[in-house]
């Protein structure tokens, strides 16, 4: 077992924290390249679109873990290969029988209004706080049996069984901690306090200035001493992707992430000399794209229909020419940046007559135009790379004599026609959280066929992969697990319940005097407090 | 006419404004909860995970769990009391919002109107001053260009030209962000991200008040009172001032008022193109992230702003035109 | 009718713009031909300048053809002008014609019911009514429509007020002739000029809102329009600036044609309003 990420989380999880630790400086040292940490300075980013809210748990949309991970903080954070490296934690511990964690904790750590921060703290966050507000983090918390507050510094939680992927559940993404003595008893959603946030991070939160900025001053008392190197730190909200380009082109920001640049733009950015593109950092989430089909239609549901469509569409053409290489064609299920990922996976390959024979074979014949069957695209309304990937898909499928509508919605109603099947077929992307239990399974389990986005909306239902699933996330050994997802990987690529796209990459563009930007598997969702300009 | 009379036409207009504006807040009330989709939909989609407690809980937060009638006596009592509600999207009051983004785009229509408002009628009146001859060709081609072309493709073009091209003016944006200017050299920076927008907005207006103003113009120096003066011997240039101008200039504000409403719809398209940081962008953010509180209060603003600038025109028009009767 | 040629003859910019519009309309019929295939087609490397590789226009982000979208959008742009404005003029002139036929409370009612969609501005209307309706080519006809009649109800109300007292409509009054008929058969016909220089407006207008309404991203995404065409360039606008430049010259055209011909047909139509020009915009 060479594969790193296979580790990560099993066999070195004893004390791990200790352990992880030095490969983070030797990393940092190696990126800094005997550059030294120069204090002060005010990196201006941007941030599209504009939050509600910054305060995690709260809310959960993209923009707002961005910015709002330089303010909270969680107890562990994760390197590319996402091994679990200390945070708010400074070590854990994980019990004989893989069902109890104890989280040894910062001393020393101040939250922005001058309080401290104590394992009480972290208990309400985890019980109470993402317990009732997010779907996510409640799906996991629920197996949480037994809280035990050691020490200020020190807190257990017994689960009713081994999860092994319990600790990807703690990156600020995922947990953020929140500070009890300010929410506790309160209604978290329309607590006052939303409005100035309040956390551990390296910056704390100065000023909003709706619809135009976002400032963040570095917070003096900090628990790592002499950190964070930045100042200040401002998000601009910039609502269109040109003036985005040119602001970063100009030098006015030094850092662009997600979707802030246009994929066509990002290789002109790569010839630059003042700016550098960074390709990693999304190996937490490892968004992965897919075609959804609705299996509740007759002809959708046939296996033939949904592999000639994959044969139908070139996904290469798709990264490259679309994407322009800022995606990467999707090989497997399970993202490649996620732990699990079969490097043997193959689907099927760009093949149109293999396409036109498939759909032959289920008596599609082509009439006076050419047309086999006609099918609606729900286009995904989340920007024009997305439309352009929808005009492609349309060209592409109609050469197999598939004739495509596209129907465009906007935001609201995507989700909501997503969320009561109401489409043939849409384009839709969703991260995968590092692991398949946490990301992928909820997308093609039978127990999840539910009227909500996100769930296995598609209506997929195979008894096999729901037991494989189920074994899987019972199973507390990271080798067994392994073997169960190859199977997953096998059954779903020969079922074809979606057609899967390409992995998103998104393309990290900054300043080159902006150093250690890039360190972790979460990318620009890192808490920043070692980033700084150098000279 | 006596300050009574004058009251009691205010008094009248603005009761009858009153009436028109709830009627636009209902039927757009009426009119919005007919979308698919509701804000908790869109939240849990760019959360990207979602349960049925989750969508619940963020329904009862934003009253979509009540009856839509008892919704919309809510919402209308609220509007009665000046309360535009509080958007739990963006967890802050409706009126915040909005205060934050209004001067933004009062400064871009204001400016757009007074730059479109100014020339149109000075170009408007040269015209028909050389009426038939080439100068007068000229203005009307112009004018009619710019009638023509669609406002965004204008900002696109000036942007290409006056910032990519020849690097003079800012291309997106209301100031220097981190700049930290204030005083004369804040007002000055404004001003340079001003430009741009503010001709994109202003030059189909000044195309339409150019047309006006010139059409108004020949029509009035036809008139009686006109040609008398002529026959007194009365200097061109007093005329034309005195009398010509001031008569054309009724049309022209009269436009002038039904149009504020188009001079808003418009800031949209700008406020999208140039990053204008205004209420048309947040409308248009709050429509495709259905929440409905911002959506009506930039409604309700609007029509509030439409409406007034309405009475002002009426007023206006009583001031210059003493043969107008308010009534 | 030979009066009106000679009128509108008169008139050179009227003449320019009718030429343009039959370019214009040669355009959208002979594009199927000139350009046998589908606009969206994919048929060549991104990005290429006008005159390259084959493609007169440049292509666009994926390798579609400019030129062809410019052509194929033709028949798009001219149809949704043209149908949504037959639509509001429907809504108009009926709501005009009983308006000013009925006078009284009937006209009241109805004018305070024009006012009051004067009073929402129209753009901002259209584009929560197709985000509403979700964009395709019948939400934004209805869109424009219905943000498009209430001029047409006040010139037709205009007309019918002042003819309705006619002798003309009086003699068939007394002969107890229907109302219907009447409004049908003796008012409208006389009323036609200025709803005709209205229309040639309208459809300006028209093609200018749906243009707006597909750079927001508010279009049918499965009919090339010049709209699409320049928020779809809009954002590579440095690094393609023909992608957006050419369909905004090809909107630019149309609606300066159709205005033109507009103009051209009030000099021609109401030789005594000839002067005020521009008076009629929504």
């Amino acid at each position: 077992m060479t594969d790193p990420r296979l580790t990560a989380l099993g066999r070195r999880s004893l004390l791990a924290g200790a352990a992880a630790a030095p490969v983070l400086m030797t990393l940092d040292q190696a990126r800094a390249q005997g550059v030294a940490p120069r204090r002060g300075g005010t990196l201006t980013t941007m941030l599209t679109p504009e939050p509600p809210v910054l305060v995690l748990g709260v809310n959960n949309q993209g923009p707002t873990l961005v910015a709002a991970s330089k303010i909270y903080q969680g107890l562990v954070k994760f390197s590319p290969t996402l091994e679990p490296l200390p945070e708010l934690a400074k070590s854990w511990s994980v019990s004989e029988d893989k069902r109890t964690y104890t989280f040894e904790l910062q001393p020393n750590v101040k939250w922005h209004d001058g309080r401290p921060f104590t394992a009480e703290d972290v208990r309400f966050s985890i019980m109470e706080f993402h317990m009732q507000l997010a779907p996510r983090a409640r799906g996991v918390f629920q197996r949480i049996t037994d809280v035990r507050i050691n020490n200020d510094h020190s807190i257990s939680f017994t689960l009713n069984a081994p999860f092994e992927p319990f600790l990807l559940m703690f990156d600020v993404t995922a947990c953020a901690i929140a500070p009890s003595h300010i929410y506790k008893g309160t209604d978290f959603r329309n607590n006052p306090a939303n409005a100035r946030p309040i956390g551990t991070g390296p910056f704390q939160f100065v000023e909003w200035q709706r619809g135009n900025f976002i400032r963040m001053r570095r917070f003096d008392d900090y628990w790592k001493p002499g950190q964070p190197y930045l100042d200040e730190i401002i998000y601009r909200i910039i609502p269109d992707s040109q003036s985005r380009r040119l602001a970063l082109q100009t030098g006015q920001v030094q850092l662009s992430q997600a979707n802030d640049i246009e994929p066509f733009d990002i290789p002109q950015f790569e010839t630059l000399p003042n700016t550098q593109v960074v390709k990693t950092g999304w190996e937490y989430f490892a968004p992965l794209s897919w075609i959804e089909v609705n299996q509740r239609l007759d002809v959708l549901k046939d296996v033939r229909f949904r592999r000639a469509m994959a044969h139908a569409i070139d996904r290469n053409f798709i990264a490259q020419r679309l994407w322009f290489g800022t995606a990467k064609a999707a090989t497997s299920p399970i993202a490649s940046g996620t732990r699990f990922h079969d490097p043997n996976a193959r689907l099927p390959e760009f093949n149109p007559r293999a396409a036109t024979a498939l759909l032959d074979e289920m008596g599609l014949r082509p009439n006076a135009q050419g047309v086999r069957h006609s099918v609606k695209l729900l286009t995904l309304p989340y920007g024009e790379v997305w439309t352009r990937l929808s005009e492609y898909l349309r060209q592409a499928l109609r050469q197999v004599g598939i004739d495509v509508t596209l129907e465009s919605t906007d935001a609201g109603g995507w989700v909501r026609r997503l969320a009561n099947w109401e489409y043939e077929l849409t384009v839709n992307f969703v991260y995968q959280f590092g692991d398949p239990t946490l990301g992928v399974a909820r997308t093609y389990i039978s127990s999840n066929i539910q009227k909500i986005a996100f769930t296995n909306t598609s209506g997929y239902s195979n008894p096999e992969i729901d037991r494989l699933f189920d074994e899987a996330q019972a199973e507390p050994e990271t080798a067994k697990r392994a073997e169960i997802f190859k199977q997953v990987q096998a059954k779903l690529i020969a079922d074809m319940p979606l057609i899967w796209t390409i992995e998103l990459l998104f393309p990290t563009v900054h300043d080159r005097r902006l150093r250690n930007v890039i360190q972790l598997g979460t990318g620009v969702h890192a808490s920043f407090d070692d980033v700084f300009f150098a000279a | 006419m006596g300050a009574e009379r004058l009251l009691r036409f205010l008094a009248q207009r603005l009761v009858k404004a009153a009436i028109v504006v709830l009627a636009i807040v209902v039927f757009q009330f009426v009119l919005i909860r007919l979308a698919p989709g509701d804000p908790a939909s869109v939240i849990a989609g760019q959360s990207g995970a979602a349960d049925a407690e989750f969508m619940a809980q963020l329904r009862a937060q934003f009253g979509l769990d009540r009856p839509m009638h008892e919704q919309l006596w809510i919402y209308v009592k609220g509007i009665l009391t000046l309360d535009l509600g509080f958007s739990h999207r963006q967890q802050l009051p409706v009126a915040t919002l909005i205060w934050d983004r209004l001067p933004a785009t009062l400064l871009l229509t204001g400016a757009a109107f007074l730059f479109a408002i100014s020339a149109g009628v000075a170009l408007g009146v040269a015209a028909a001053r050389r009426v038939g001859r080439p100068a007068d060709s000229v203005i009307t081609v112009i004018a009619l260009t710019f009638y023509a072309t669609p406002i965004f493709w204008v900002g696109l073009l000036l942007v290409l030209i006056f910032s990519v091209w020849l690097e003079w003016l800012p291309s997106f944006g209301m100031y220097t962000v981190g700049a930290d200017l204030t005083g004369l050299a804040y007002a000055l920076d404004v001003g340079r991200h001003l430009i741009l927008p503010a001709i994109t907005l202003g030059l189909f207006f000044l195309a339409i008040y150019a047309r006006l103003a010139r059409a108004s113009m020949l029509e009035v120096a036809d008139q009686d009172f006109v040609r008398t003066a002529h026959a007194k011997g009365v200097p061109e240039g007093r005329i034309i001032r005195a009398h010509v101008l001031r008569n054309a200039l009724l049309p022209v504000i009269t436009f002038a008022g039904i149009q504020a409403g188009q001079l808003v719809g418009g800031s949209i398209l700008v406020e999208t193109v140039f990053a204008w940081p205004g209420i048309g962008r947040l409308a248009f953010d709050a429509l495709l992230q259905r929440d409905y509180a911002v959506l009506l209060g930039v409604f309700f603003c609007t029509a509030v702003m439409v409406v007034l600038f309405n009475l002002i025109t009426d007023l206006l028009y009583a001031v210059i035109d003493p043969r107008v009767e308010v009534a | 009718m030979a009066d009106f040629w000679r009128r509108f003859r008169r008139n050179i910019g009227a003449v320019v713009g009718l030429v343009i519009l039959v370019l214009v309309g040669l355009t959208a019929v002979l594009a199927p031909i000139v350009f046998p295939f589908s606009p969206w087609e994919m048929r060549g490397v991104p990005f290429m300048p006008p005159g390259e590789m084959g493609f007169l226009l440049g292509s666009d982000s994926l390798g579609r053809d400019v030129a062809a979208g410019i052509a194929h959008g033709t028949l798009v742009s001219l149809l949704v002008g043209g149908v949504s404005t037959v639509v509001a003029l429907a809504i108009g002139i009926t709501l005009g014609a009983v308006a000013g036929y009925a006078g009284g409370r009937v006209d009241d009612a109805v004018m305070r019911f024009t006012e009051f969609f004067q009073t929402i501005p129209s753009f901002v209307l259209a584009v929560v009514l197709v985000a509403i309706f979700t964009p395709s080519i019948t939400s934004i006809v209805i869109a424009i429509a219905i943000v498009s009649w209430p001029p047409v109800t006040r010139v037709v109300r205009a007309e019918f007020l002042s003819l309705r007292s006619r002798e003309f409509v009086q003699a068939a009054e007394v002969l107890g002739r229907s109302r219907i008929a009447i409004m049908l058969t003796e008012i409208l016909p006389n009323a036609l000029s200025p709803i005709i220089v209205l229309s040639s407006l309208m459809v300006a207008t028209a093609i200018l809102l749906e243009s707006a309404l597909s750079f927001l991203g508010l279009g049918d995404p499965n009919l090339m329009s010049w709209g699409f065409m320049i928020g779809a360039g809009r954002s590579v606008i440095r690094l393609a600036w023909w992608m957006s430049v050419f369909p905004g010259i090809a909107i630019f055209l149309t609606v300066l044609a159709l205005n033109l011909v507009g103009e051209g047909l009030n000099d021609a139509l109401n030789p005594r309003l000839a002067r005020r020009r521009g008076m009629v915009v929504t």
